[in-house]
């Protein structure tokens, strides 16, 4: 059985339409990333998969149950972690307080483990708590009674980078012992990280689904050069180097800025090595390669407009 | 079962406890002028003064009396209209604050129904209601016997306790308004906005070909007057409280089972 099986989900605000004819599947035991910029509908789905709105048309499936049947999605909701994507919580009570409630409605025989690994101060409100702490405090409640299907809406927006590491490995162990992860993200390299498979989401429709890697060497690196000799514009003649802009720094004299750079920078979709081969000659200054943003992602291969 | 009910309840717990407070020095107060008051006009000569329609809406039938002077300065004001109009806007609060403010979604995520959440949040609105019932008529009893205007016991009991059905039938005008706005500003002002009309209507239309329109208001089915001048209630009033509690809880659950929140 699939974790999570969307047919034709449609849901539709007036004119807007946030979810255009969604179909795809979550398998059991997979981390699934939901990807795409922010206003994507990323949200709206998972909020019909929980039946916190109705869709307009077609259906969705969590563990087996039809969202659009109360009682039968109650039964799945016994096995189901969710994490919002703001905090959510009561701030006059403690961190504690929350905790506690949720565990008297759902369980919480994880509570002590999860605490170890992320520990928001449960005896402050949650008034006073970062979104970092709040962010905690989320993941505790999503996991505590040990979920098989965590469905999760940009859960490390507010984490710092350590515990954005703890975070992935945590997910990692999660599906060793069997669990579904489903979660969205605008940010490619946090599902770069993780993620089995890639649901991309633009304007409502779904765009591509697949696995990350074949993804990832789709969509590139961003790489920037600064050069402390100028570099013939021509050593960067090679495959898969799109967009590139170069300029001369001003305390370099002499430099033809149409042949010659000391700055630059491209998006890449080739063999790094060729890049590195070609530089090998000339000193650098600093050299970065970095994941292409989503953004320019879907400029690139899904004929992305200005508006993503 | 009821762990939202207690959660929420606790969280109401403390401003019951200054609400209880407050109405009781209200009704030490109106205990402590009512000497002088009653000196001053002996009779009911002032109230000859005042407009039929102004004794209407205030339901003054005599100040000749301690109970009477109670019936209207803290019963018809302080019970009927302010904490009738409290209860409205505390019970709006309930379903549209969590909406507005994104904790619905991380409460609905539980495994708990929608219909369940509406009955437990409307269940913990009964703290406010029942705690505020309870310190004033040990204040009234005591301060009654203080002046020498000894009040009966079984009807400053009565007259309390009859309010609580009264309070949760306007706390469930509220209850529809928060499951039908979701945004709570709105919610708590068509909540204020609809007990006050449901008020001036029973209270205005009394009198007139109309008065049958009252019967949709929770007021006409709680009175003060009768309670403490005759010392009966009417049981039917009662009913129809509890039924228009009912219905509305019932209503607010309906609307929201249905709701995009």
């Amino acid at each position: 059985m699939a974790a999570i099986e969307l047919e034709g989900l449609t849901k539709e605000y007036g004119d807007v339409v946030a979810n255009d004819s969604l179909t795809f599947t979550v398998e059991t035991g997979e981390i699934f990333g939901f990807l795409g910029p922010n206003g994507a509908g990323k949200t709206t789905t998972i909020r019909t998969l929980l039946g916190f709105v109705s869709p307009t048309a077609g259906t969705a499936r969590v563990l087996g149950r039809d969202v659009a049947e109360e009682s039968a999605l109650l039964e799945a909701k016994r096995r189901i972690g969710y994490l919002s994507d703001e905090p959510g919580f009561d701030e006059q009570r403690t961190g504690a307080d929350v905790l506690d409630l949720h565990a008297a409605i759902k369980g919480d025989s994880r509570r002590a483990e999860l605490l170890e690994l992320f520990d928001p101060p449960l005896d402050r409100r949650v008034r006073e708590y970062s979104q970092g702490n709040a962010r905690k405090l989320g993941i505790v409640t999503a996991f505590m009674h040990d979920p098989d299907l965590a469905i999760l809406d940009e859960p490390t927006n507010g984490l710092d980078p350590l515990m954005r590491q703890r975070f992935a490995d945590f997910l990692r162990a999660e599906r060793q012992r069997g669990a579904t992860v489903f979660f969205s993200s605008h940010n490619l390299s946090e599902v770069r990280r993780l993620c089995d498979r890639v649901g991309i989401i633009r304007e409502g429709a779904l765009v591509t689904i697949e696995p990350v890697d074949a993804l990832l060497r789709r969509s590139g690196k961003v790489i920037r050069i600064r050069s402390a000799e100028p570099i013939p514009t021509d050593a960067l003649g090679i495959e898969g180097v799109h967009d590139l802009e170069t300029s001369v720094a001003d305390d370099v004299d002499g430099v033809d800025p149409s042949t010659a750079f000391t700055e630059c920078l491209f998006t890449f979709t080739g063999d790094i090595n060729a890049v590195l081969d070609r530089l090998g000659e000339y000193e650098l200054i600093d050299l970065s390669i970095e994941e292409a943003p989503l953004e320019d992602v879907f400029m690139r291969f899904y004929g992305g407009t200005d508006d993503v | 079962m009821f762990e939202i009910a207690r959660y929420e309840g606790r969280n109401r717990l403390k401003g019951s406890v200054y609400l209880s407070i407050g109405m009781a020095l209200l009704a030490a107060m109106v205990v402590w002028v009512y000497p002088s008051f009653s000196g001053a006009f002996g009779g009911d000569e002032l109230l000859e003064a005042y407009p039929e329609e102004m004794l209407q809406v205030f339901r003054i039938e005599t100040m000749t009396s301690l109970e009477g002077f109670l019936a209207f300065e803290l019963y018809t004001f302080g019970w009927i209209v302010l904490l009738g109009l409290y209860v409205a806007y505390v019970a709006a609060g309930t379903v549209a604050d969590d909406v507005d403010r994104g904790r619905m979604d991380t409460l609905l995520a539980m495994p708990i129904s929608r219909a369940r959440l509406v009955a437990e949040k409307f269940l913990a609105v009964g703290v406010p209601i029942v705690v505020v019932n309870l310190l004033t008529p040990i204040v009234l009893l005591v301060g009654s016997r203080l002046i020498d205007e000894p009040l009966a016991v079984a009807d400053v009991v009565a007259v309390h306790l009859l309010s609580i059905p009264y309070l949760f039938a306007c706390a469930g005008i509220g209850l529809v308004c928060s499951v039908v706005f979701d945004r709570v500003g709105v919610a708590q002002r068509a909540a204020l906005g609809a007990t006050f009309a449901l008020f001036l209507v029973e209270s205005l239309l009394v009198e007139t070909d109309y008065a049958e329109l009252g019967a949709i208001a929770p007021m006409r089915y709680y009175d003060p007057n009768e309670i403490l001048l005759d010392g009966t209630f009417d049981p039917v009033g009662v009913a129809v409280l509890v039924g228009m509690t009912v219905a509305l809880l019932v209503a607010s659950q309906l609307l929201f089972r249905r709701a995009d929140i």
